[in-house]
């Protein structure tokens, strides 16, 4: 049963376009707020910051491994996985330490803490104020269909069971706009901004775990790599590289 | 948009054989085909929104939207997709599906906008 609703302009002027704006507002106080408070505390761990680059030698040792002859390839191997002082190689108490001490790390908890309280409230309070405010009657009619089964999710304030699935209540807009707005905010906010919060909790739980489970992981990868020497070839790919630059 | 600037180079070899990628370059150009994409999934959207599509016939427009846009960009990179990025692969799929969301909130705002 498909009837054409007509949706009054008062909606529209004072649910859905101030709705938007909000969130797009929030978006953007998010993201200065969230640039400003992190230069605070910008004193980077010499620790980490050690590992850190360690991996990415290891990393460009394996990327560049072809160029060099399998000797010396060899040799640098040895020197990261080494059993006794290879930099790549964590004796297992130790790296259990590391984990733990992640977390009881004062400085690093309260800015884990920190960035989650400041993506979490922002979104809790816009969706208190949506409900408080915008419940029990359509919003918006979203242009295509929808199964029955969906019809509890978007229509919750609703109490009419004939309308169209495709009227939504003002619920499903901020849903939305939530997750429409993504990629709105990395157009105009340029690539780091705070507001993609899946991406962001991928990354913080990241560093927290990433010395010990990478370091393990790139001396795997490492020991499990074949090299193939590339450069003997090099003379005729040479002349050939020549040979169609003269002729 | 002043940023559908020409893709670096990513090969530091003319060759053929052993590809070398340089890192930076690689990662702007994925950055660009990201912003391309949604770009045009967000005019998409707007463009499904006014001429009224709903439903399948709106998806359809969101992938043909796509599908212009990897035409576009393999244009732009001079249909010599090798030196430019990984392969065939990643102008045409990646990100495909990730401006749907914008493309679909675009598309409910003219609805409602009489």
């Amino acid at each position: 049963m498909a009837e054409d609703l007509v949706l009054d302009t008062a909606i529209r002027d004072w649910v859905l376009i101030p709705l938007s704006v909000v969130m797009v507002l929030i978006g953007i106080l998010r993201y200065f707020v969230s640039k400003l408070m992190r230069s605070s505390n910008q004193v980077p761990d010499p620790k980490m910051v050690k590992e850190g680059q360690v991996i990415i030698r290891a990393r460009n040792l394996r990327a560049a491994a072809n160029y060099i002859p399998a000797k010396s390839f060899r040799a640098r191997r040895v020197y990261f996985s080494n059993e006794e002082n290879g930099l790549l190689y964590v004796p297992k108490g130790q790296a259990q330490n590391a984990q733990a001490q992640m977390f009881s790390d004062p400085n690093m908890a309260m800015d884990m803490m920190k960035k989650n309280l400041s993506m979490i409230i922002p979104q809790t309070l816009t969706f208190a104020w949506v409900n408080f405010f915008f419940s029990g009657f359509v919003a918006a009619k979203i242009p295509f269909p929808l199964t029955q089964r969906f019809r509890s999710m978007l229509q919750n304030g609703i109490d009419l069971s004939t309308v169209d699935v495709s009227y939504v209540s003002s619920r499903s807009w901020y849903f939305l706009n939530l997750f429409g707005l993504r990629g709105l905010f990395s157009l105009i906010l340029g690539e780091e901004n705070a507001t993609d919060d899946t991406q962001r909790m991928m990354q913080m739980s990241g560093f927290g775990f990433d010395p010990t489970k990478s370091l393990g992981a790139e001396k795997d990868s490492l020991d499990i790599f074949q090299h193939e020497w590339a450069l003997p070839k090099f003379e005729q790919r040479a002349e050939a590289v020549l040979k169609k630059l003269v002729s | 948009m002043a940023n559908l600037g020409a893709p670096g180079k990513t090969a530091s070899d003319i060759t053929d054989e052993l590809p070398t990628f340089n890192v930076e370059n690689m990662q702007n150009n994925a950055k660009i085909i990201y912003y391309s994409r949604t770009f045009m999934s967000i005019i998409g959207g707007v463009i499904a929104g006014i001429l009224g599509f709903t439903g399948l016939t709106g998806f359809i427009l969101y992938f043909l939207v796509m599908a212009i846009t990897s035409v576009g960009l393999a244009a732009k990179a001079g249909f010599s997709v090798h030196s430019y990025f990984d392969g065939w692969n990643r102008i045409i799929l990646d990100g495909f599906l990730g401006g749907l969301l914008s493309f679909v909130l675009f598309w409910t705002y003219p609805n409602d906008f009489s």
